[in-house]
């Protein structure tokens, strides 16, 4: 179990090393994230609406194009110098491999997930309401079901002749429980409704990362196989 | 029988390890939709044999090599390491492999103490550290462990990539067209580090175009034209001066 | 290749649903009762509802087939996917022509986001997604592999997507053939939607069959084809 454990650790240090070192999905999403927010401030009309009531949507819809671009790219490095088929060779599970990967980017995602918080925060003077960490915490179970489905598609759509491009279309559909849940959670936590009342989303978006994180896990064997 | 004590390698004594191990393929077919790359290769291979494929560009020599390395799926047919298939829902038996290809299979951003440290983690071995500096050691890399890979010239990255497939002490080491590319100072590394691989309980497999490098070390020789090995032979046969023109003669008429 | 038996039956059946399907036309039109409050173009009711059930039967099909493919690696399984796919794809669209087409005349709408509908409108993007994979991919077993995961986590995202959408809205009226109570129409209504879920599903599955003997023709030219080259 031990060896299991450190093997997904080798793999999550491995990755988040080398964006530290390469820094590209970093900087390409958080100045997404900025740049979005900026063209978002240009496409609604302030005297009409309420920057509070659509915030949650914006900092949503934000993380999924800008969290995709990021995840989009989870393969790129190993593709090179045909590094992962050393990982896949190697007796590391696959499942293993999927969680390290997943990991990984679920640390990436979360980081800017909080930027894309503030910087909405900022941008729109939107008030994160009496209970910020229940926020957060939606934030990362919603980007736990995100990152799990994008890291598996993502070594889809990496083998197929369209690439990333095909990474929407395999997602988004898949995406909308996240949305729904997740958005309705943040939109009344952001009107400072109590914490209980969102407690029920919470619980599907927890359910709806499960659910992800293990058929991922289960299915990603199948992905990668040549 | 005497069980060795303090060996390196996976679960099993030095003695043990070479009695049970064998390479075997029986009937390998690989398809690709319309296209059969493996067709119909059988081979039975014991420990401290060294064979060399030879074969012109898609015959199916890194297929064939895929396959017996267990990272390909046969379409029929199975490969047997000691006995044991090569099941894609098992891990233990890779942990008996070491490949090396062209492509190094390295991180240009890590060091190659770090790549080597992380294939380390990956295999879960015990005494990582004394073994990344005694591999680097082993292909006179250490004045440059913490170099990163990217930096490294082509020869310098082979190397490292070398020892990464033996960091492991595989039982089977695999090899794709090692030499291509290389200067002459890495491929004299690499042929050294080959012939100490030939230590009477591994098995080497390399795939080459080169029929100088290819007969060096080899005891035995394949050649394998569309798929299929259209020739083999063993010792003796492989010395008598004039492989190349029976290389050139097979290949003509197996591709016919 | 599936027997000569296999195809008779296909034909059978699918000739059974033509039928069937040409018998609903005219039930239709001509023969079962108006519906009391949306009038004449409720009618659409009796061909959307039946194509919805076979959309989402197909798709069943498409996930348990990928399901046993993958675990035992047998091509038939991965032609009986691909097959049900197409069928199923066909009669999503319909759905979704009809839906609309009924929402405006009932409604004055095209797209009221009602829950169902929504649901197969993201049901036709997952089969998109499904035939997508399996043709951009150069090596044509990574693709059926590949097409194999969509179908599984499709059918595995789809009831949280029901449960989201449903929760987030709804506009349809009321589920007349599913209340707990009982159905609540007419008994001539219910038979009319009865020859549509039969014909429909008679047609599909006949089509399904079709198929798949196809799928499994172009299997075995491949096969020869692959011998005859080596």
């Amino acid at each position: 179990m031990s060896t299991y454990l450190r093997q997904v650790y080798a793999i999550v240090w491995k990755d988040l090393l080398l964006e530290a070192r390469t820094r590209e999905r970093l900087v390409a999403m958080g100045a997404f994230a900025v740049l979005a927010g900026v063209l978002f401030h240009y496409s609604f009309d302030r005297s009409r609406v309420r920057p509070q009531d659509i915030a949650a949507g914006l900092v949503w819809m934000t993380l999924v194009f800008g969290g995709l671009l990021g995840i989009g790219r989870t393969f790129y490095l190993e593709a090179q110098d045909a590094a992962f088929q050393g990982v896949l060779m190697s007796p590391t599970p696959k499942d293993a491999v999927f969680l390290g990967k997943t990991l990984a980017n679920f640390v990436l995602l979360f980081a800017v997930s909080l930027l894309v918080l503030g910087v909405f925060a900022l941008f729109f003077q939107v008030s994160l309401g009496p209970n910020p960490g229940v926020v957060v915490a939606a934030l990362a179970l919603g980007s736990l079901g995100f990152v799990a489905l994008g890291t598996l598609f993502s070594a889809v759509s990496t083998d197929t002749r369209m690439g990333e491009t095909l990474l929407p279309i395999l997602v988004f559909p898949l995406l909308v429980p996240m949305v729904v849940f997740g958005v309705s959670a943040t939109t009344r936590l952001l009107a400072g409704r109590p914490v209980d009342e969102v407690a029920g989303n919470l619980r599907m978006l927890g359910a709806f990362a499960l659910v992800a994180v293990a058929a991922g896990a289960g299915l990603f064997r199948f992905v990668v196989e040549e | 029988m005497t069980p060795s004590s303090t060996l390196s390698g996976p679960s099993t004594t030095s003695a043990e390890a070479s009695e049970a191990l064998r390479l075997s393929a029986r009937d390998l077919v690989k398809d690709y939709g319309p296209l059969r790359a493996v067709n119909g290769v059988g081979l039975e291979l014991e420990a401290g044999t060294f064979l060399t494929v030879f074969g012109p560009n898609g015959a199916g020599k890194t297929t064939l090599l895929g396959l017996l390395g267990g990272r390909l799926r046969p379409t029929r047919g199975k490969v047997l390491l000691g006995g044991t298939a090569l099941d894609p829902s098992e891990t233990a038996w890779r942990a008996r492999i070491g490949v090396l290809s062209h492509q190094g299979m390295l991180y240009s951003h890590l060091t190659a103490e770090e790549n080597l440290r992380f294939y380390g983690r990956l295999y879960a071995l015990d005494d990582l550290e004394d073994r990344v500096g005694a591999g680097l050691e082993r292909v006179g890399l250490a004045p440059r462990g913490q170099d990163f890979a990217g930096r490294l010239s082509h020869g310098m990255r082979q190397r490292l990539a070398l020892a990464r497939a033996l960091l492991h002490d595989p039982d089977l080491v695999l090899l794709d067209e090692p030499y291509t590319g290389l200067d002459p100072y890495a491929a004299a590394v690499l042929r050294d580090v080959l012939a100490s691989l030939d230590d009477g309980r591994r098995i080497v497999v390399m795939v080459t175009h080169n029929l100088k490098e290819g007969l060096e070390l080899a005891d035995r020789v394949a050649i394998q034209v569309r798929g299929r090995l259209a020739w083999e032979g063993r010792g003796a046969e492989l010395r008598d001066g004039d492989f190349e023109h029976r290389y050139h003669r097979v290949v003509q008429e197996a591709s016919a | 290749m599936p027997s000569k038996g296999f195809r008779i039956s296909a034909l059978g059946l699918a000739g059974l649903g033509i039928a069937g399907v040409l018998l609903l036309h005219w039930m239709v039109f001509f023969w079962v009762p108006t519906e009391a409050s949306m009038g004449i173009i409720q009618r659409i009711f009796y061909i959307h509802v039946p194509a919805a059930w076979v959309a989402f039967f197909a798709f069943g099909i498409v996930a348990l087939c990928s399901a046993v493919y993958l675990w035992l690696g047998d091509d038939k399984l991965d032609r009986a996917a691909m097959a049900a796919a197409e069928g199923g794809m066909v009669f999503t669209t319909v759905v979704l022509v009809t839906g609309p087409l009924w929402g405006k005349i009932a409604w004055g709408t095209f797209w009221t986001w009602e829950p169902r509908l929504t649901l197969t409108l993201l049901l036709w993007f997952i089969y998109l997604g499904y035939f997508m994979v399996r043709s951009s991919t150069d090596n044509p077993e990574r693709g059926k592999r590949f097409a194999a995961v969509v179908g599984i986590v499709g059918a595995l995202d789809i009831p949280l997507i029901h449960l989201s959408v449903i929760w987030f809205r709804s506009l349809h009226p009321e589920p007349v053939v599913l209340k707990p109570e009982g159905p609540s129409l007419d008994p001539d209504m219910l038979l009319t939607l009865g020859v549509g879920f039969g014909s429909f599903t008679l047609l599909f599955l006949g089509v399904f069959m079709l198929r798949y003997a196809v799928g499994s023709a172009e299997a075995r030219f491949e096969a020869d084809l692959r011998e005859a080259r080596a």
